[in-house]
């Protein structure tokens, strides 16, 4: 090492060597400030039907296509430890809701910008942080009254279509009454009597080839495999269902045979024949006629299996055999044993199809007690069925979120307009130096008119301004209207665009929770990053010396 | 000024807005240049040389985009779209790439000018959806019958390196696809490749035929044509070998060990008799057949071969029918095959064992004769795409005129529409118009034909109404290509605009690409890093 520099006297001096801290507004809290703001700008063009898509490609080479901001940010890997605080609260809302990831990134991103003019202005970044939680506080009251819309039977398929195609429609702009379409019949269809849904029981089959309009909703399960044996299709079948190959059995542990006379050797292949037989046979015997595995089916077991005529199917992950199990209400076996009445699963068809040039397995249930539905979906790249696939997601999630709440506030801006309305009003009515951080969470919630209106390529501040104009007269429900020409304005309510009110709760709370947190960090320190990893010690070295420089 | 804040890992790579999009759009043009003299009758072929040094010469779209091995994330989505099609229908694949370009291309003007890429979009999908419904109003459904397919199938190989032979090739197509079963499993058509002879010296064989396995002493004395055989398919290892790997043998006397030598024996005999007793006089199996099994059959007249790939083993099961068997104790009339006359041939260089005259034969099998084996595989692409087509055909029975004329006639379809709309749209929706010309366009270029001028002419016919006018290869000119038999199934076209509008969408709806770096496994080989850069700051 070249030149030593003695160290600062003070805190440094303390620390181990390689250690680093900062501290104070400069420091500090600006810098986080900086970082979120560019993360959140990053992320910002992608919100709304008008948002772009991204191309990511991360550390493995994968590419994504999307506008999905959960999406984005899992696969950037982002350093910065203040912008991760926004990343958490972001992933806490896929976890919670399913979707609204982007709200909470914009918005958090929005308050810390406003921030920095109070602090500029003398504010300390404490009195700041608890304006905005009084905001966020008095602007959960007012949410409730916004709803304007409300899903009463969540069976009734015209209901639930016309309030999941504004999520989807964030997603996949002009497809979404198609999409929409098949979400709701999948998720219609698979709904328990006492309404407890599971996200997990949609599954999304991607098969290259054709188009998005020869997708379709099959209720039951479809793997993209071939069958093992020669038996292709199965009508009323009774499947049973083994976690463990179907083979000759065999000891864990390494045995020897051993072998003493002349007979036993002439006998012994064919005693295992005769007993695999015997097995496979007993199968047939009450009546089983499809076959699935976890494990491999062994030459001679497929060969009894053809000879009974059964179906054979082999399903290498645990969680699929899991769910056909659930599909087919069969019992999976770990053992190669005789099933009892109640372990087997029933499936009205079971065949194989061929869709494009893949081959595929469909356990299709008509019946009522179907617990598991899929979406086959089509398209001509592989990005963009994965794009397709997060918006059936999304969709999914808001029906999951109508099950829990079924209410709904206007989109297209209206609602986070309607709050700032409002907002701005209980401000002014404050007395002390929350007011400038109250009217500040205000101003950030015009943030999303404003990007909506940026995506769609329209003067933002036209917009706003009509909207408040409208909102003043009492028209609640006012919000952008990306269809229309120019700064054009229309009643989200009436026209359908609604957004989940769940959603909007959580992704205030969270969003202004990660804003504060950020606000309230004075000191950094960065412990010397373990030796190992030398990739990553030198991107926080060029963040150190950054951050040297601008000392 | 402000130093930039590192929010990403180091490393990352991140382009945005407008240009990204434009320089997107331009990888993709450079792709579509790679392939666009391919299309039609007379485009030509492209020669491809591997990092192996396999070289590959070939004017099929999807084969050509695949071993380009493109990176460029944009022009990625090109390869996926060729390849989407080669999945769905087989052919076309150079059409749907060069429509998705010219999508891009005729677009990448506005995005220039600052429309916003959604309003591009929300263009692009309304105009597919109007041609995809002028598709279906125009397309007359025919009724199936030999002819249509073969049509088909001549117009689909009129592109490739065999069209001299066209005419011989469809019928053997659509011979060969009709053999197979409703499904119509395309791995039911074997295509064997032998060197040398002519192309016209190629054979469909009505049942099974695989190129003569390894054989052990003996051979040569075994018969090599029966009439009315019974096959047996084994998967069973006719050899003395090992019963079982973890098995061990003690024994205790020295009779013990004679005993334990001839029962081995004793245990091949008894399977050998057992194939022999229940009547077969063909045996196949994919496992090896040893020099003991073979002079025994030899001996008893009847023919094995072992070491069968498991692919014609299945042919042949689902030609003759019968049952692949893991043992031979369960070997009796029903599982064993039949057919009507089983022979091995010379074909040119090589023996084949030919299965013929199968009672239930949903197999066919095409011996390929020809040049070199560049050739010969151009052929089996050239021959796939066929197959393909007259599957499509037999599912799907409406067609459209090809030669350009389809395309010419959405694209009249799409104009008249555009005049009727206000706005932005109209122009965009123009330029899709315009963008469908590229087909007939190309074909003219890569024919050499003045492709302004037939335009032109078209162009009129289709104001007229003639709605089937395209591009007359032969005559440089234009003609009713529906009286010219020259038919494409209607699907084909539908995949093709659908998989390049999509592609289209996909690339314009873009504006950001974030590539993180290459996570490296095991960090050994990087050069420890620089700590603190020369500036003496310890670690």
């Amino acid at each position: 090492m070249a030149l030593h520099v003695p160290k600062a006297p003070g805190f440094a001096q303390m620390l181990k060597d390689g250690a680093r801290h900062f501290s104070g507004l400069e420091e500090a809290v600006y810098r986080n400030i900086a970082a979120c703001k560019q993360f959140a700008d990053t992320v910002r063009t992608a919100y709304g039907p008008n948002g772009m898509n991204k191309i990511v490609i991360n550390h493995i080479e994968k590419l994504f296509v999307t506008n999905d901001a959960a999406t984005i940010i899992k696969e950037l890997e982002v350093e910065h430890p203040a912008a991760k605080i926004i990343i958490l609260a972001s992933q806490m809302q896929e976890q919670e809701v399913g979707d609204g990831t982007n709200f909470i990134i914009i918005f958090a991103g929005a308050l810390l910008h406003e921030a920095e003019d109070l602090l500029r202005m003398g504010l300390t970044p404490t009195e700041i942080a608890m304006g905005y939680e009084l905001a966020v506080e008095k602007a959960l009251e007012i949410l409730p009254t916004l709803t304007c819309f409300e899903v009463k039977d969540y069976r009734n398929k015209s209901e639930v279509v016309k309030s999941i195609k504004t999520a989807i429609m964030s997603k996949q702009y002009g497809n979404e009454k198609i999409i929409s379409n098949f979400v709701a019949d999948a998720c219609i269809s698979i709904l328990p009597e006492d309404g407890s849904f599971n996200v997990d029981n949609i599954r999304i089959c991607k098969i290259l080839g054709s188009g998005l309009f020869n997708s379709s909703v099959v209720r039951g399960m479809v793997f993209k495999k071939n069958v093992e044996g020669v038996v292709t299709k199965k009508l009323n079948a009774k499947v049973v269902v083994f976690t463990c190959p179907v083979d000759v059995t065999t000891t864990e542990t390494t045995g020897t045979v051993l072998i003493k006379t002349a007979d036993e050797l002439m006998n012994f292949s064919r005693g295992e024949e005769n007993r695999l037989e015997e097995q496979i046979k007993s199968l047939k015997n009450i009546g089983v006629d499809v076959v699935v595995s976890g494990g491999k089916f062994g030459d001679l077991a497929l060969h009894y299996l053809n000879k009974y005529d059964m179906m054979a199917v082999r399903l290498q992950s645990k969680f699929d055999i899991r769910r056909l199990s659930k599909t087919v209400n069969a019992t999976a076996l770990p053992k190669l044993v005789c099933p009892s009445k109640e372990e087997l699963g029933y499936a009205d068809t079971v065949y194989i199809d061929e869709l494009g040039d893949t081959p595929i397995v469909v356990f299709k249930n008509d019946g009522t007690d179907t617990r598991i539905s899929t979406i086959v979906i089509r398209g001509a790249t592989d990005n963009y069925m994965d794009d397709i696939e997060r918006a059936v997601d999304d969709g999914v999630n808001t029906f999951k979120g109508i099950t829990k709440d079924g209410r709904f506030v206007p989109g297209a801006g209206a609602t986070e307009l309607e709050l700032a309305h409002k907002i701005a009003q209980y401000g002014d009515s404050l007395p002390g130096l929350e007011q400038y951080s109250v009217k500040k969470f205000a101003t950030s919630l015009e943030y999303f008119v404003k990007t909506l209106a940026e995506n769609t390529g329209v003067k933002a501040k036209e917009v706003i301004s009509k909207l408040y104009a409208v909102h003043n007269d009492g028209n609640q429900n006012y919000g952008f209207n990306i269809e229309g020409e120019g700064d054009d304005i229309i009643d989200a309510s009436s026209s359908g665009i609604l957004d989940l009110y769940l959603t909007k709760f959580w992704a205030l709370k969270y969003a202004t929770q990660a804003a504060c947190t950020v606000l309230s960090i004075d000191q950094i320190i960065l412990a010397k990053r373990a030796a190992g990893n030398a990739k990553k010690a030198s991107s926080v070295n060029k963040l150190e010396m950054i951050m040297f420089e601008i000392r | 000024m402000q130093p930039q804040i590192l929010l990403l890992k180091e490393g990352t790579e991140d382009s945005q807005g407008k240009p990204q999009l434009i320089s997107n759009i331009n990888a993709c043009q450079t792709v579509a240049e790679a392939v666009r003299t391919t299309l039609g009758p007379r485009g030509m072929d492209k020669l491809i040389v591997d990092r192996n040094g396999r070289t590959t010469i070939s004017n099929d779209g999807a084969t050509i985009m695949k071993l380009l091995e493109i990176v460029h994330p944009a022009a990625k989505t090109l390869v996926d779209i060729a390849k989407s099609q080669d999945a769905e229908v087989g052919d076309g694949t150079t059409s749907v790439v060069l429509l998705a370009n010219e999508f891009l291309k005729q677009e990448k003007q506005y995005v220039d000018e600052g429309v916003h890429p959604r309003y591009i979009i929300k263009a692009i999908r309304k105009a597919i959806d109007i041609i995809i419904k002028r598709i279906d109003e125009l397309a007359p459904k025919i009724e199936k019958n030999r002819s249509l397919l073969e049509k088909c199938a001549a117009t689909a190989l009129s592109s490739k390196l065999i069209h001299q032979q066209k005419e011989f090739f469809a019928k053997m197509v659509v011979d060969a696809v009709l053999m197979l079963d409703d499904l119509l499993p395309l791995n039911m058509i074997g295509i064997k490749q032998v060197q040398g002879g002519a192309l016209e010296d190629s054979v469909l064989v009505d049942g099974v035929a695989f190129k003569k396995t390894f054989s052990y002493a003996g051979f040569e004395m075994q018969p090599k044509k029966y009439i009315n055989p019974k096959i047996a398919l084994l998967n069973v290892e006719l050899e003395l070998k090992a019963e079982r790997d973890n098995a061990e043998i003690r024994v205790e006397s020295a009779k013990e060990y004679q005993k334990i030598v001839d029962a081995e024996w004793n245990i091949l005999y008894s399977k050998l008799d057992l194939i022999h007793k229940c009547g077969a006089q063909v045996v196949l199996s994919k496992l090896p057949i040893g020099d003991v099994a073979t002079q025994y059959f030899a001996d008893r007249d009847m023919f094995c071969a072992g070491r069968v790939p498991e692919e014609d083993l299945n042919r042949t099961l689902k030609a003759c029918g019968g049952a692949v068997l893991t043992t031979v104790h369960d070997l009796n009339d029903n599982v064993l095959g039949k057919c009507s006359l089983f022979e091995e041939k010379q074909v040119g260089s090589e023996r084949f064992n030919v299965f013929k005259g199968c009672p239930n034969a949903k197999t066919c099998t095409i011996i390929l004769r020809g040049g070199a084996e560049q050739f010969l595989e151009e052929t089996e692409r050239s021959l796939h795409d066929a197959i393909m087509i007259v599957r499509r055909m037999i599912k799907n029975d409406s067609v459209v005129a090809g030669g350009g004329a389809i395309e010419m006639q959405l694209s009249k379809t799409l104009r008249d529409y555009s005049r009727t709309v206000a706005g932005k749209e109209q122009l965009l929706i123009g330029a899709i118009a315009k963008a469908l010309e590229i087909i007939p366009r190309q074909l003219c270029d890569n024919a050499g034909f003045d492709a302004t001028n037939i335009l032109n002419k078209l162009r009129q016919k289709h104001a007229m109404g003639e709605c089937w006018y395209g591009v007359d290869i032969t005559k440089e000119d234009i003609s009713d290509n529906f009286e010219k038999c020259v038919w494409e199934p209607a699907v084909v076209k539908k995949n093709a605009l659908v998989a390049a509008c999509e592609a289209a969408c996909l690339v314009l709806s873009v504006d950001e690409t974030i590539k993180n770096p290459k996570s490296s496994k095991g960090d050994g080989g990087s050069p420890p890093n620089m700590m603190g850069r020369g500036r003496g700051r310890p670690m």
